[in-house]
């Protein structure tokens, strides 16, 4: 292993996290499929019947399925715990004045994330207006980070999500959905209305410019081919 | 199955479990490919540091009566604002036989409120402008249309490229345009109603993040 050298800064802190044998392992197409748990089409279709009824219990059940992670992608897009709750509270209201309207064309998981994903993207657009207004430079604008519970290895998520807010909003969006959140790529498809295949071009794309992102540069890069 | 280094970059793109088990193989004679290899799976694993499923404990019941609050509301009437809020939610599929149906919509919507001007489509206070509102009013909506302007000279060679995605936006700005347009005139005629002002903004407003949404792909 060593003649491979170690290429990225953090990877020492990387084989910690994968001792810890909490997180997944990696293997095959670097994808653990433990979390690929979003397709469960009868709790799916009931939820939305659910909803579509006007029972409120509906919506608790789609906040007690998906509740956690709908907060969790919407942190990551917003970088704050306060703003992702406002964008999923936004979410619900969302859903319900436009349930009527869900015709089963996509899962309705699938639909309440393509909310969440524009609903966040307006957030993050009105605040860089906000900024604007004050003479700043759109893509100067660093989400305003708050602090999380404290998590294993800060500069590890501190060093990605910088990354992160350098990649373009589409290739952020598909890596969380994707390597974050679990979805597959049909569904982030249907989530940003692009085709399965932009889907994996896009997530190749955002993972090629974290990985330059993160890397050392050449000079310092010992080992690395 | 036999693969080189020149299939790497194809299966971490889009390659079959046999075929990800054939570049495993590979790697370990191969010690460029082992490196972009490990680089990808670590990206993965890193991903696990953004997740973060901890309970809100008062997040439920703060959406449970914002739901409450907005079942009881009474519902607001039709309006272009309602129909191009979903807009977005819609599968492109579906978007060029709305394109359609929308326009009928648009017709009837004007209709509704040409007959029910004085009811307020959002919360926005009186129906009717003042003169000094009336003049800030437009005086966003000319700042809106320099800023479309200036945005849409940019988006251009964007929007032209042939591909599902971009005809899929040039569809959402012609029932933009088109709402606008009706909107516009409909302003014209009563320039102190305040509903189709705010619709106005709200349609100039729509078409800003559309065309802004256009750039972002190019980024
Ligand atoms: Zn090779």
């Amino acid at each position: 292993m060593g003649s491979v050298g170690l290429a990225l800064p953090w990877e020492h802190k990387l084989l910690a996290v994968a001792r810890d044998g909490e997180r997944r392992v990696e293997s095959g197409k670097g994808q653990a499929e433990t979390v690929r748990t979003s397709e469960e089409p009868p709790q799916d279709a009931a939820v939305a019947a659910a909803c579509l009824s006007g029972n409120l219990q509906g919506y608790e059940r789609l906040y007690q399925w998906q509740g956690k992670r709908m907060k969790n992608l919407a942190r990551n897009l917003l970088g704050s715990p306060m703003d992702a709750e406002d964008a999923v509270q936004e979410t619900f209201l969302k859903i319900q004045r436009s349930i009527s309207g869900f015709r089963g064309q996509s899962s309705f998981v699938t639909w309440t994330f393509r909310i969440l994903v524009n609903t966040c993207h307006d957030l993050r657009r009105s605040r860089v207006r906000r900024k604007d207004q004050v003479n700043e430079d759109v893509d100067s604008l660093p989400p305003h980070k708050e602090l999380r519970a404290p998590g294993a290895h800060p500069s590890l998520r501190m060093a990605l999500e910088s990354a992160l807010d350098r990649l373009s909003a589409h290739q952020r969006d598909v890596f969380l959905l994707y390597e974050v959140e679990g979805f597959r790529h049909a569904e982030i498809a249907g989530m940003l209305e692009i085709s399965e295949t932009a889907s994996k071009n896009t997530l190749f794309q955002a993972k090629r410019n974290l990985r330059s992102m993160l890397e050392p540069p050449r000079s310092s890069a010992t080992g690395a081919i | 199955m036999s693969i080189d280094c020149n299939d790497r970059r194809r299966i971490l793109l889009d390659g079959s479990s046999d075929e990800w088990a054939a570049l495993e193989q590979h790697a370990k004679s191969c010690a460029a490919c082992a490196k972009e290899l490990r680089a990808w799976k670590q990206l993965s694993v890193a991903a696990g540091e953004l997740r973060d499923y901890q309970e809100s404990p008062a997040l439920w019941s703060r959406i449970e009566s914002s739901l409450r609050q907005q079942q009881a509301a009474p519902a607001p009437p039709k309006s272009f604002w309602i129909f191009l809020d979903s807009w977005r939610r819609i599968s492109t599929a579906w978007r060029s036989a709305l394109a359609g149906a929308m326009a009928i919509l648009l017709a009837i919507s004007s209709v509704y409120l040409y007959k029910h001007p004085a009811r307020p489509v959002v919360n926005q206070g009186n129906a009717l402008l003042k003169t000094s509102a009336l003049a800030e009013v437009e005086r966003t909506e000319r700042e809106y249309i320099s800023a479309i302007d200036k945005l849409a000279a940019n988006t251009s060679p964007q929007l032209n490229v042939d591909t599902p995605l971009m005809a899929s936006y040039r569809e959402k700005l012609l029932v933009l345009d088109s709402a606008i347009a009706d909107l516009r005139a409909q302003a014209g005629e009563n320039p102190s109603y305040a509903h189709l002002h705010y619709q106005l903004l709200a349609m100039y407003q729509a078409k800003q993040q559309t065309l802004e949404d256009v750039l972002e792909t190019k980024r």
